[in-house]
């Protein structure tokens, strides 16, 4: 997808489940579940031939193949069948002593810049918005480790919510137990990425990848404008 | 024989006369083990319980859904499209209502459809089942694989004079049955416990004609009552009529096909059967509401003793002239 691109506005385009950047699947179907599992966000991806070769990107999340950022200029010199790789990192990923939180499609260093440490022992975190239970949608009661939330974006108090999110965007997800398949639970939460776009089918909507769940008081959620993948993925390699 | 369309109350007339009855085959599902997503429960553990098709004798409508360990359990025998992919919903699946009749591949009746579950994403997730509603002694006599065939009405069912109201997934029979009245300028019907939003589980955001939107989190967290197999319920905020998702001040009203899992995200199952504003569609709750019994009496009248007597006579169009 040349237009829009990621970290541009996630509501008000033309489309249904929209996949910023390049979308990556593999045509064995175990190999397949491998990039699905294995990619975190924050990976780096490299683009292994074609024109484009040698330029790298940023897993910026999943649906049903494995969404990767790349600059523009690597965007307009990829091609459907054109090979890309992953350096997959991440699963297994945990705390020391924090045996309820579990992350999921989470890079490490992504994971250093998402929580930070808080003076009470608790984890400070900085999120660009917070939904309230019934914005869950399909996505429920399937493996949180692969594909995503739908976030119910087009009526109520989620609705409002929405109307200022990007792709990129870090969201909190009240309500939620993410550790092992996507389901409700008082007083738990899930922190994702808004990763694919608006559905026009009710029940669907914004996508949102888990990356990490835990009782609700093991975090402090700080609200914050630039609670995004911007700024908590390196620039260095110019993904964006 | 047309005493069912006349009997109607006169705003709840609805357009039966119009539909169209179909004999769809299909077969009875073996029971599955399903190795592609294997159930996992809320602390991490594999979890291996029957449930996923075959034929569950002693099993009816009207039991509490809590009295077996088991996952995703439907009453009777589950049926499902024959020489088509497990995953994805076929032809039986999309045109069958609860209440239509069942017959075996030798024209004889075995009982009703009781219940209808859907994978939880269309072409990638088995199983999509029927249940059968049926004596005990019918259920004995099937075999997975058998051939059987459904005797589907009830798409395109509709009230002309409540265009906001959806009726999906039910026979006229049902309709009947459900006793709907008109109270105070809406369409009111009788549930025995309304579910919020926030529990919508597996299932939202799927065709309201596949399977079922699952309670998630179990019968733990449903009100006070004990759900059984055939109740009604409703849930609060959410629309059903064309998929099922979240939208404040709907209603969505179906009924228990399905019993509890136990796999976070998934729940009782409930088939919508009428959905729509809540200015159009009030929802009343009683919790002596036992629909089971009207599912279980007609599994036992259309089963062999009642034999002619099925759902698609009962309306027939020639009766009414």
């Amino acid at each position: 997808v040349l237009r829009p691109r990621f970290l541009e506005a996630a509501l008000g385009w033309a489309s249904d489940h929209l996949e910023p950047g390049a979308t990556l699947g593999h045509s064995d179907p175990s190999a397949n579940e491998a990039l699905q599992v294995f990619s975190c966000v924050g990976n780096q991806a490299i683009v292994v031939d074609g024109p484009a070769a040698g330029d790298l990107g940023r897993v910026i999340g999943k649906h049903g193949g494995v969404l990767v950022a790349f600059p523009p200029v690597t965007l307009r010199r990829l091609a459907p069948g054109e090979r890309v790789a992953i350096n997959a990192r991440g699963v297994g990923l945990g705390i020391t002593g924090e045996p309820d939180v579990v992350f999921h499609s989470c890079d490490p260093d992504l994971a250093t810049r998402l929580l930070e440490p808080a003076e009470d022992g608790r984890m400070r975190v900085r999120v660009r918005a917070v939904m309230p239970p019934e914005a869950a949608g399909a996505g429920m009661g399937m493996l949180a480790r692969q594909f995503n939330l739908d976030l119910q974006v087009s009526e109520g108090e989620p609705a409002r919510i929405a109307r200022d999110l990007h792709f990129g965007d870090i969201v909190a997800v009240l309500d939620q137990d993410h550790r092992f398949l996507r389901g409700p639970r008082e007083g738990w939460l899930a922190l994702g990425v808004i990763a694919h776009g608006q559905s026009i089918g009710g029940g669907h909507g914004l996508g949102l990848v888990t990356l990490v769940t835990g009782p609700s008081d093991r975090f402090i959620l700080d609200q914050s404008p630039d609670a995004s993948l911007a700024s908590l993925l390196s620039s260095q390699d110019r993904w964006m | 024989v047309s005493e069912t369309i006349i009997d109607s109350p006169d705003p709840l007339i609805d357009n039966r006369q119009e539909l169209v009855a179909v004999a769809v085959a299909g077969r009875i599902a073996p029971a599955r083990v399903p190795t592609h997503a294997p159930a996992i429960d809320g602390d991490g553990r594999y979890v291996c319980l029957p449930g996923h098709g075959g034929v569950a004798l002693g099993v009816h409508s009207g039991s509490p859904v809590s009295q077996f360990v088991a996952d995703h359990l439907m009453v009777g025998a589950s049926i499902e499209d024959a020489d088509w992919q497990p995953s994805s919903p076929g032809p039986l699946h999309l045109l069958s209502c609860i209440g239509n009749s069942v017959r075996d591949a030798r024209g004889r009746a075995i009982g009703i459809v009781a219940g209808k579950r859907g994978g939880i994403a269309p072409g990638h997730y088995a199983p999509n089942l029927l249940a059968v509603e049926a004596p005990d002694s019918t259920l004995d006599r099937l075999m997975p694989d058998d051939r059987i065939v459904v005797e589907a009405i009830g798409r395109g069912l509709r009230f002309p004079a409540w265009p906001d109201v959806g009726i999906t997934n039910a026979s006229p029979r049902l309709i009947d049955a459900l006793r709907c009245k008109e109270v105070e300028g809406r369409l009111s019907v009788g549930v025995k416990t309304i579910v919020p939003a926030q529990l919508a589980g597996a299932g939202l955001g799927q065709d309201v004609w596949i399977g079922d939107l699952e309670i998630a989190g179990g019968s733990a967290q449903v009100a006070d009552v004990e759900l059984r197999f055939g109740d009604l319920v409703a849930f609060r905020d959410l629309d059903g009529r064309v998929s099922r998702y979240y939208r404040p001040g709907f209603f969505a009203v179906g009924l228990v096909s399905h019993g509890p899992s136990p796999t976070p995200g998934h729940g009782i199952g409930v088939t919508i059967l009428l959905s729509g504003p809540a200015d159009k569609l009030a929802v009343v709750t009683d919790q002596e509401s036992a629909f089971g019994r009207v599912l279980r009496s007609w599994g036992e009248e259309d089963g062999p003793k009642g034999a002619g007597v099925t759902a698609l006579t009962q309306f027939s169009p020639t009766g009414s002239t």
